[in-house]
């Protein structure tokens, strides 16, 4: 049968959970702290509370690709790691299109094929681990647009039509069912940019890809990824967009960390700062500047920050 | 002496190739409708030596040796654009992904030896710290690749100004990672 | 009884309910023909010149209905949605509502025929294509009455066009896995048109394959690629991007393998073709067997037997084009004049 691929943020989050597990990111705790920071912040101040759990690893989907297609190891990385919010009764809540991605195909995997289960619970038991798949997978930003008239009323802060273009990145929407918004054109994120008083921008490129992938970063930069995101920059500077709001710490880390270079070998000024949807919400809700890690980004936020009034 | 040369053959039944991606991964390519949707899609499709729909066209061929030598495999950014616009749900980013794992244990003439190293690197990272430390990863990555400046001036600056950290916090209770892989290493005869 | 005592209800005055209530009516036997909208005709009266003959459907639809006022025993009710149908012995009782009064009645009826037509998938489903989000991405119907104000020169041709066949057609993830059958021609009837009217506009027909399976139909679809010159790249689309108040469409020419961008101002969405709710609905009441997406079905050895007294003709059937409608009108009109005389 057809399962419904659109869901409205009702449907997708039924109750607004009290207490979450915030499923921590490799990428995002690592080069953009800040990112982590906000979303603990952002609770605070909706009243949700974070728990995070020291044991949990990376979401394994590095794994699942770099292991050379060997599901296992990833499958029981993935068990044991949602066995940690499985064990609190808590949802789990990913902040990383890749993490969310990575967890929900693998939990998918494993629930679907009695073989893998077995197996898979065979290791972990013996490690004192158990996964049921009772707990169920978010990406935080649908929280964010569940809670967006909650939001809305604690900005103290609106962003002023600052003109915002978004970065959806791929590994959320190639879920394509049970999500939040149609995946080939999505804007459920400009709604949230919207409401707490950006200007979204629609430009050409808005949907093309980070680049980033697993490793192609590190190892095709210069031919690959300069190349396509030289495309992306251009379009969103014709459009004269002020910032790029992402999703995902991996999306953030390459169109941030990249700019620089493709600045350095095309000549030309872009200066687009890259701010993660999280963090840019912490803004509008006056969450002190300091706890958001903003000096970790390589394009310098300035303007942005100079524009609302901050500094 | 003239070389003469040979017109390709296809399979006129499933390729030995389409049944394994069909058996190991459950994903059966007779149903692409050749329609090129995914190519289209693709972020970087122009950069190919063959497209999405080819690739999917030589397996359905059963052109097992030209599948492990392309050069797509490697630049492919793992977007899944592809699959989210097939119209048969094909989903091409998992093929990919097996493919590279056949080429990597074939160990077949694979045009980009450096992302082989990357992924080694990468899991082992895993494997000894839970997740993933960037910085060292760099590192070890550009001692891998015997290019100790890739990368370098741009990771230097990062660290000298505090952006990059040197450690990722590592994963507390590290001591119930490593015997899961191992675990399941013996399990599978290779790590 | 005599015919007088026998009625046969159309539910459905598109070109199909017209043909059978005309052959019906020219026997003399008594027709009721409900049509939920004002005017007869369905989407035939929307359409601009046919295939495989670059000939006038609106013309076609005139004639039927001028003739169908001459007969006495054919009772027109416009405005008329069927709410309601019953089997009864010997026949059925059918409640009608009349949309623009809200009077409602019902009233008996020996035989009933299906001719409630299809209507066009909802092409939003497909975000990539941005229908409903740019507003210069239109469906084939809606494209039509764009072709009669271009005939009319009452609007300028666009200097580009872009058709995208197979939108929710062929398509397992987000539509249909089946052929909607009826794409391939109007499509090139719609590139031909706008070519005969503006040559200088570019019309590109983005297609997997061309299916032509008709008389005259293969030198139909040859007739446009090679006089009217509309050109025809083998490939699904990917996306559409607004580029300087253009759309922009990505594509993969699939023949020589290289993806490709084309830059134009209209795109046309050839929609599945889809079963209507309301077929659906009057189906489950009499308990009917419908196909998987809720086409009702005829039994087996005839083009128009759904089950005893009940026939269907048209688009409640499967996509069909207008001749083949006007087939299954005269063939059900048939079926009811034999079933009727055999009851009599």
């Amino acid at each position: 049968m057809i399962r419904k691929r659109v869901l409205s943020p009702e449907e997708r989050i039924p109750d607004i959970p009290e207490t979450i597990f915030l499923f921590r990111s490799c990428t995002g705790s690592m080069e953009y702290p800040g990112t982590e920071n906000s979303i603990k912040e952002i609770c605070k101040i909706l009243g949700v509370q974070v728990v995070m759990d020291p044991d949990q690893t990376c979401c394994s989907g590095y794994l699942l690709t770099c292991s050379a297609y060997k599901p296992e190891f990833s499958l029981a990385v993935t068990a044991r790691n949602l066995s940690l919010a499985e064990s609190r009764k808590l949802d789990v809540y990913a902040f990383c299109n890749g993490c969310y991605g990575y967890i929900c195909e693998l939990s998918h995997i494993m629930l679907h094929n009695p073989d893998y289960k077995k197996m898979i619970d065979g290791v972990i038991d013996q490690l004192g681990y158990k996964y049921e798949g009772k707990t169920r997978i978010f990406h935080m930003q649908e929280l964010y647009y569940r809670l967006k008239d909650k939001i809305v009323e604690n900005v103290k802060r609106p962003l002023d039509g600052l003109r915002v273009g978004v970065h959806y990145g791929c590994h959320y929407l190639a879920r394509q069912y049970g999500i939040l918004d149609e995946g080939g054109y999505p804007t459920f994120i400009e709604e949230i940019i919207e409401a707490i008083g950006g200007t979204p921008i629609f430009y050409k490129e808005r949907q093309a890809c980070c680049g980033g992938a697993v490793g192609r970063g590190f190892t095709h930069k210069e031919n690959v990824v300069h190349a396509h995101l030289y495309k992306k920059f251009m379009s969103a500077k014709k459009e004269n967009i002020e910032c790029i709001v992402t999703v995902c710490p991996g999306c953030n880390t390459s169109l941030d960390r990249e700019q620089p270079a493709i600045m350095e070998r095309s000549g030309e000024a872009i200066n687009i700062p890259i701010i993660d949807i999280g963090q840019m919400i912490a803004l509008t809700l006056d969450v002190d500047v300091q706890k958001l890690g903003f000096e970790a980004n390589s394009v310098s936020l300035d303007s942005v920050l100079n524009k609302l009034g901050i500094h | 002496m003239i070389e003469t040369y040979a017109i390709r053959r296809p399979e006129a039944q499933e390729s030995p190739i389409a049944r394994q991606i069909r058996e190991d991964l459950g994903i059966d390519v007779a149903r692409c409708l050749e329609c090129g949707k995914c190519t289209g899609g693709c972020s970087y499709a122009a950069g190919f030596d063959y497209t999405p729909r080819k690739i999917i066209q030589l397996v359905k061929l059963g052109e097992f040796d030209k599948l492990l030598s392309l050069d797509a495999l490697w630049t492919c950014l793992s977007c899944q654009l592809c699959v989210d616009r097939c119209p048969s749900g094909i989903n091409i980013p998992r093929i990919m992904d097996y493919l590279r794992a056949r080429a990597h244990r074939a160990n077949s003439n694979i045009t980009h030896k450096n992302i082989e190293k990357f992924y080694e690197i990468m899991l082992s990272d895993i494997k000894n710290r839970g997740r993933i430390s960037e910085t060292i990863m760099m590192i070890k990555y550009n001692l891998a690749i015997k290019n100790l400046f890739a990368n370098a001036s741009f990771g230097k600056k990062l660290f000298l100004k505090g952006k990059l950290k040197f450690f990722s916090p590592r994963t507390h209770n590290i001591k119930t990672i490593q015997p899961l892989f191992r675990r399941l290493s013996e399990k599978d005869g290779q790590a | 009884m005599s015919k007088a005592d026998t009625a046969a209800l159309i539910i459905g005055g598109g070109i199909a309910g017209l043909e059978t209530a005309l052959k019906l009516g020219q026997g003399g036997y008594t027709v009721i023909l409900a049509e939920k909208e004002s005017a007869l005709g369905g989407n035939v009266a929307k359409l601009h010149s046919s295939f495989p003959r670059w000939e006038d459907p609106q013309e076609l639809i005139k004639v039927k209905q001028a003739e169908l006022k001459t007969l006495p025993s054919v009772r027109v009710l416009a405005n008329t949605e069927i709410t309601g149908l019953q089997r009864q012995s010997g026949g059925f009782t059918a409640h009608w509502t009349d949309r623009a009064t809200q009077k409602s009645g019902s009233l008996p009826v020996q035989a009933l025929i299906f001719a409630t037509g299809f209507e066009l998938f909802n092409a939003s489903v497909y975000g990539e294509y941005g229908y409903g989000i740019y507003k210069n991405v239109v469906n084939s119907l809606e494209f039509e009455h764009l072709l009669g104000m271009y005939e009319q020169r009452a609007i300028h041709v666009p200097e580009s066009i872009a058709f995208f066949k197979c939108v929710g057609s062929r398509d397992r993830s987000k539509g249909f896995p089946y052929c909607s059958k009826i794409c391939c021609m109007y499509t090139a009837k719609q590139a031909g048109l706008v070519k005969k009217i503006s040559p200088d506009t570019q019309c590109y027909v983005f297609y997997m394959d061309y299916r032509a399976s008709g008389k005259e139909y293969e030198e139909f679809v040859r007739q446009v690629i090679e006089e009217r010159k509309v050109r025809y790249v083998r490939g699904r689309p990917s996306k559409v991007v607004l580029e300087n108040d253009k759309l922009l469409v990505r594509f993969e020419d699939t023949l020589i393998g290289v993806p490709m961008e084309a830059s134009v101002d209209l795109i046309v969405l050839a929609s599945a073709v889809v079963p209507r709710p309301e077929t659906l609905a009057l189906a489950r009441m009499l308990g009917l067997k419908t196909d998987d997406y809720g086409f009702v079905e005829p039994v087996y050895g005839s083009p128009v037997r759904i089950e005893e007294r009940i026939f269907m003709a048209g688009g409640c059937g499967f996509a069909i084009e207008s001749l083949g409608a006007i087939a299954q009108g005269a063939a059900a009109a048939a079926e009811v004049t034999a079933l009727f005389n055999k009851s009599e």
